[in-house]
């Protein structure tokens, strides 16, 4: 129903043409159906978007958490995904978890990704791209190292082989911060 | 007769209008219109598919290319640049 | 990680025997310590394809390719391909089919005289030789009956990133014929906006051409009788490119772009004549062609290809004009129709051209005129007529052992394209030629066979 029409009663006439004996352009007139859609207007700003997820990662509080938005379809995945296990699998006694968020249309086509290159990895899945939109990513991949209290550390926008070295020490870093006692040099 | 031809309308201009509308449109960036054409970096499947590219077949065009040129007298055309999966 | 170790090792391989070809630096040796090495996110291409092209009654060609290519996966590529041209068969010289028998002299000859003539060498021996020429019957169209050439050509072609927004790419061709040279360079930039899904390019191409035709250049515009000579001669290009590629929707990428060249030098056919006929229509004389000495087209293209669940659909567009009059509009679309299973697919193609005749486009002179060392030609390349390409691709793919899923799989195809160029805007045959066809109809038929794969 036009907004318009709900304040002024009836179709959007020159005052001067109007026919409406009644004069219902100056007249707001409020029976129940208009009344229960302009209460529904006034609080649409308020109601939760539809199935907006988030990322709950409250249960990883204290880990250094890498977190990894792909798809099947990009290319540089299919080498993030390795060297994601590698690090999980160095890294992981000492605080480090992965978590990857999928943005594929087609569950189908992830689920294929997935069996070749990354069985046993921690995937939420976001097919409409409200996570990805929310995080604000870029590019594909996106992905950014959060430090154990929680803040976004270090952003990585794409995968590039050749940084990834770069990338590990970034962990590393992470993972040094808030546990002293644990030297950086123990995973060499 | 190449006279006559000047004196009708003309597609290069046409063309090279609508290029730069286009152009202008979509270098808009946070416009409104600008923002409606396009994709959100996640929703690139279908355009990384590899029959999508722009340059999917290269050696079909190169002798397509080679054939045409040497019977007609147009060559060339064909751009680089841009469309895919957008990755890194 | 048994899958990702046996298969890295192959790729690594493979790769190092693909750089060596390319001369591109090897691979970085594994780094002994600490950190992990850099993970190696390159992909290799390999494709060749052998074209074999037939002109009804006149040329056949076979044409073998191959082309390497590679990608680290942020960016830089390289490209190196071959190609090798092999013609021979009959190619028309331009002139008329006469009423009467014609003799003309073949490109390395010097002269119509057919009869022996004998020559004393320095050191005392005689030799004798007859001119080599060739006669056309009457009414037949006249083509060089012995026509051959071979073509080799390279090409190397280099893109880098610049920033995360953009990049540049340059590269060079280099063509050998035995009576041509062609050496080409090319430069390009592009620069992606909103979000990459617009992607503006700019691109810069250089040509010069050495043409050494056997017996040397022909004067332009001259009597061909005479078998005036230049020797060798070239011609030198230039074209800019501008074009804009925009995501239109989820499935939807349109390219438009608009290109500029400019050709100067000796820009005639060395092997081409035109016929001079009386006011009955017999031929009394040949003029070697002239075309001008410079050559400014335009052009702007847009192609759209939009991708559907099976099938995928590309429509694209030319219109072309010069300063030799000549116009052209090209539209040619394919649909490539994908099986269920994604492992095959059939693509029909169509093309549409009509082009316009060159300015000094003349199919034959009338002696009446007199003066014959004004514009001239009688190339059909340069006439007036509208050609339509009806072609048939069919392709396999291949899953190789040990690929895994996203990588791009082998493929093996197959293309057939028929071609058929007819002529417009014929002129009124002269009295003499009355019941001869002067503008035959060009038919041709090529057949493709290609292979490709990734590693």
């Amino acid at each position: 129903m036009d907004p318009k029409e709900l304040l002024q009663g009836g179709s959007l006439q020159n005052p001067k043409t109007a026919t409406d004996p009644k004069g219902a352009m100056t007249r707001i007139r409020l029976d129940p159906t208009r009344l229960r859609a302009l209460v529904l207007l006034a609080l649409a700003p308020l109601a939760p978007l539809h199935a907006a997820p988030t990322l709950e990662l409250a249960a990883l509080r204290g880990q250094v958490v890498y977190v990894d938005f792909w798809a099947s379809w990009c290319v540089p995945c299919r080498h993030s995904f390795p060297w994601m296990r590698q690090m999980q699998q160095a890294y992981g006694a000492n605080g480090f978890a992965v978590v990857t968020i999928n943005v594929d249309h087609d569950r189908v086509d992830a689920e294929r990704f997935l069996a070749a290159y990354g069985p046993g990895m921690d995937v939420r899945f976001d097919p409409e791209g409200n996570l990805a939109q929310q995080y604000g990513v870029q590019g594909m991949p996106t992905s950014f190292l959060i430090d154990r209290q929680g803040r976004k550390r270090f952003l990585h926008k794409g995968f590039v082989g050749s940084d990834t070295p770069t990338y590990e020490q970034q962990i590393r870093t992470l993972l040094a911060e808030g546990q002293p006692a644990a030297s950086p040099g123990s995973t060499q | 007769m190449k006279n006559a031809m000047k004196g009708r309308r003309r597609p290069w201009l046409a063309a090279a209008l609508v290029a730069g509308a286009t152009t202008a449109m979509t270098l808009g960036g946070c416009s409104s219109l600008a923002g409606q054409v396009g994709v959100k970096p996640w929703q690139r499947e279908l355009l990384s598919r590899q029959d999508m590219q722009l340059d999917a077949d290269p050696l079909d065009a190169a002798i397509d290319e080679h054939m045409y040129f040497s019977k007609e007298a147009s060559s060339g055309g064909r751009g680089f640049g841009g469309g895919g999966c957008g990755c890194n | 990680m048994q899958l990702k170790a046996d298969h890295g090792a192959i790729r690594r391989q493979l790769m190092l025997a693909s750089c060596s070809l390319l001369g591109v630096a090897t691979a970085r040796a594994q780094q002994a310590g600490d950190a992990a090495a850099p993970v190696d996110t390159s992909e290799q291409t390999f494709e060749s394809a052998i074209s074999y092209y037939h002109e009804d009654g006149r040329i056949t060609a076979i044409e073998p390719m191959v082309s390497l290519h590679s990608d680290d996966g942020n960016g830089t590529q390289h490209t190196l391909s071959a190609v090798f041209d092999s013609l021979s068969g009959s190619s028309p010289n331009g002139a008329l089919p006469s009423s009467k028998p014609q003799t003309f002299a073949t490109p390395s000859g010097s002269s119509l005289n057919s009869t022996a003539q004998t020559y004393t060498t320095a050191s005392g021996q005689s030799t004798t030789s007859v001119a080599p020429t060739y006669v056309v019957d009457a009414g037949q169209l006249p083509v060089d009956p012995k026509y051959q050439d071979m073509r080799v050509a390279l090409s190397a072609l280099a893109q880098q990133p610049l920033r995360a927004f953009d990049r540049w790419r340059f590269g060079g061709t280099l063509s050998w014929e035995h009576d041509f040279l062609s050496l080409a360079g090319n430069a390009g930039y592009s620069r992606d906006f909103n979000e990459k899904n617009t992607t503006l390019s700019a691109g810069l191409n250089e040509e010069y051409d050495l043409l050494k035709p056997i017996g040397g250049a022909p004067v332009p515009g001259s009597d061909y009788s005479l078998f005036q000579k230049q020797g060798n001669k070239n011609k030198n290009g230039v074209g800019l490119q501008l074009g804009v590629t925009q995501v239109m929707t989820r499935r939807w990428l349109a390219e438009f772009n608009v290109t500029a060249d400019r050709f100067s030098g000796y820009l005639n056919d060395p092997y081409k004549i035109v016929s001079i006929l009386d006011a009955q229509g017999n031929t009394t004389g040949y003029v070697t062609e002239k075309r001008p000495g410079e050559r400014l087209r335009r052009s702007a293209y847009l192609e759209n290809r939009v991708a559907f669940d099976r099938t995928t659909v590309t429509v694209a567009g030319r219109y072309m004009n010069d300063d030799w009059g000549v116009h052209s509009s090209t539209l040619e679309a394919n649909l490539r129709w994908w099986n269920p299973d994604h492992d095959r697919y059939l693509q029909p193609s169509v093309r549409w051209y009509r082009q316009s005749a060159a300015d000094f486009y003349t199919p034959w002179i009338l002696a009446s005129t007199g003066n014959y060392s004004t514009l001239e030609t009688a190339d059909a390349r340069l006439g007036a007529f509208h050609a339509a390409t009806f072609g048939l691709k069919y392709a396999i793919k291949i899953s190789r052992t040990g690929s895994l899923p996203g990588q791009e799989p082998s493929e093996f195809n197959v293309r057939l394209q028929v071609y058929r160029q007819d002529a417009d805007q014929k002129r009124a045959n002269p009295t003499a030629l009355q019941d001869i066809e002067l503008y035959p109809a060009l038919r041709a038929v090529m057949l493709q066979v290609g292979y490709r794969f990734a590693y």
